[in-house]
């Protein structure tokens, strides 16, 4: 029983972090597995509301993984079949199929060249 | 035996950016097992309880229905629907009309259903209509097959000497010789009446001869000899096989039969 001379109080600690939103909420890639809460059809309707004709979604023959969304200019640098090989083989050691994995993936061409000087 | 006989016109519908939780609700709350999904008026699929039990409820319904469901019209027969139905193995078909407009659903179970009133409780085999349904379809595709007519020898007789129950024996252990014969994957085999059995293939000749003399030889059944007669039609090298309707060719096979018959007892 709470006396007259005791005092009851509560506080609340309020933390507000900001930061940007991405648009979309991903990078380059999405691998969804074939139990995931978010299935291929919707991961694809979502891209494109929020990033209309930049994101492709590859359906996978796969025992895990059901589909791959990917950056369109990722495929027009680099061969569809190879890069999908490359993925498989480096997301399927983690995923389990009810994970959806997020990926940055970023290609970069390093030339050297000899020339002939004047 | 058309669709339109069995299929049920209360569907209901949902669009696919629902989702499987909701669909699953829907089901529920409309005592059903499927929903017709459509979008901006437009069928894009199905969704049914199989579908529902094994998606994640947080998923859409575009990630969990079937996109492809097979389509019929309904004056389509249901044998066609229950062929359909057995090469893609899915659990219904969309009832559609030309205007591709859906008029109702038909489910395996219906079609099941109705196909059991055809089926003979003694032999277990389809009766006629079976086999008319089959004959006139591969003659409508202007497909050859071979028309075995198959006849019991004297199984009045049978009858009369040992009772008939003991004749309900006879065709049911003679019924089940000719279903060990249908090997073949176009084989077609029905009791057409009484004592009489049509037997459709599309299989090699080599088969059809097989057929034929393990039918025409004596077989020891509850210690009596039971034999029979076969009308042979050959839908491969006969003239103006295509021409004649599927009854005429019954007939013909038939009357094959009873010359058969008389021969066999003239040789006795």
């Amino acid at each position: 029983m709470i006396g007259e001379n005791n005092v009851t109080s509560r506080k609340a600690t309020l933390t507000l972090k900001i930061s940007e939103f991405e648009v979309p909420p991903m990078q380059d890639m999405l691998i969804i597995g074939r139990k995931a809460p978010i299935g291929p059809e919707a991961v694809r309707r979502m891209a494109e509301a929020l990033s209309p004709e930049q994101f492709t979604l590859i359906k996978m023959n796969h025992p895990k993984i059901e589909a791959v969304l990917l950056r369109n200019s990722l495929l027009q640098m680099i061969d569809e079949k190879l890069l999908m090989n490359i993925i498989l083989e480096e997301a399927e050691r983690m995923i389990s199929d009810s994970m959806v994995l997020r990926s940055e993936l970023k290609i970069a061409m390093s030339v050297q060249r000899e020339v002939d000087l004047l | 035996m058309k669709i339109s006989e069995i299929m049920t016109t209360a569907v209901c519908s949902i669009t696919s950016d629902k989702s499987v939780s909701h669909a699953a609700e829907q089901m529920n709350e409309y005592s059903t097992n499927s929903l017709v999904v459509v979008d901006y008026g437009e069928l894009t699929g199905i969704v049914t309880s199989r579908h529902v039990a094994s998606a994640h409820p947080n998923r859409i319904v575009a990630d969990a229905m079937d996109v492809s469901p097979n389509r019929i019209s309904p004056e389509q027969n249901i044998w066609y629907a229950h062929s359909l139905l057995l090469e893609s193995d899915k659990d219904l078909l969309i009832v559609m009309d030309h205007q591709e407009e859906v008029l109702g659903i038909v489910t395996r179970e219906a079609i099941q259903i109705k196909l059991a009133e055809y089926l003979d409780p003694l032999t277990g085999l389809y009766r006629a209509p079976y086999i008319h349904y089959i004959g006139e379809k591969m003659l409508a595709e202007n497909k050859p097959f071979h028309l075995l007519f198959i006849d019991v020898n004297d199984f009045g007789q049978i009858n009369k000497q040992f009772g008939h129950p003991f004749g309900d024996d006879v065709i049911r252990s003679f019924s089940a010789v000719l279903s060990s014969l249908v090997v073949e994957q176009g084989d077609h085999l029905c009791r057409y009446a009484g004592d009489e059995f049509i037997l459709i293939t599309s299989g090699p000749e080599s088969h059809v001869q097989q057929c034929i003399e393990t039918i025409v030889s004596p077989t020891e059944i509850y210690h009596v000899t039971v034999s029979a007669a076969v009308g042979y039609m050959n839908g491969y090298r006969e003239p103006n096989f295509f021409a004649r309707p599927l009854r005429e060719l019954i007939a013909n096979a038939s009357l094959l039969s009873t010359e058969a018959k008389k021969k066999s007892l003239f040789r006795c």
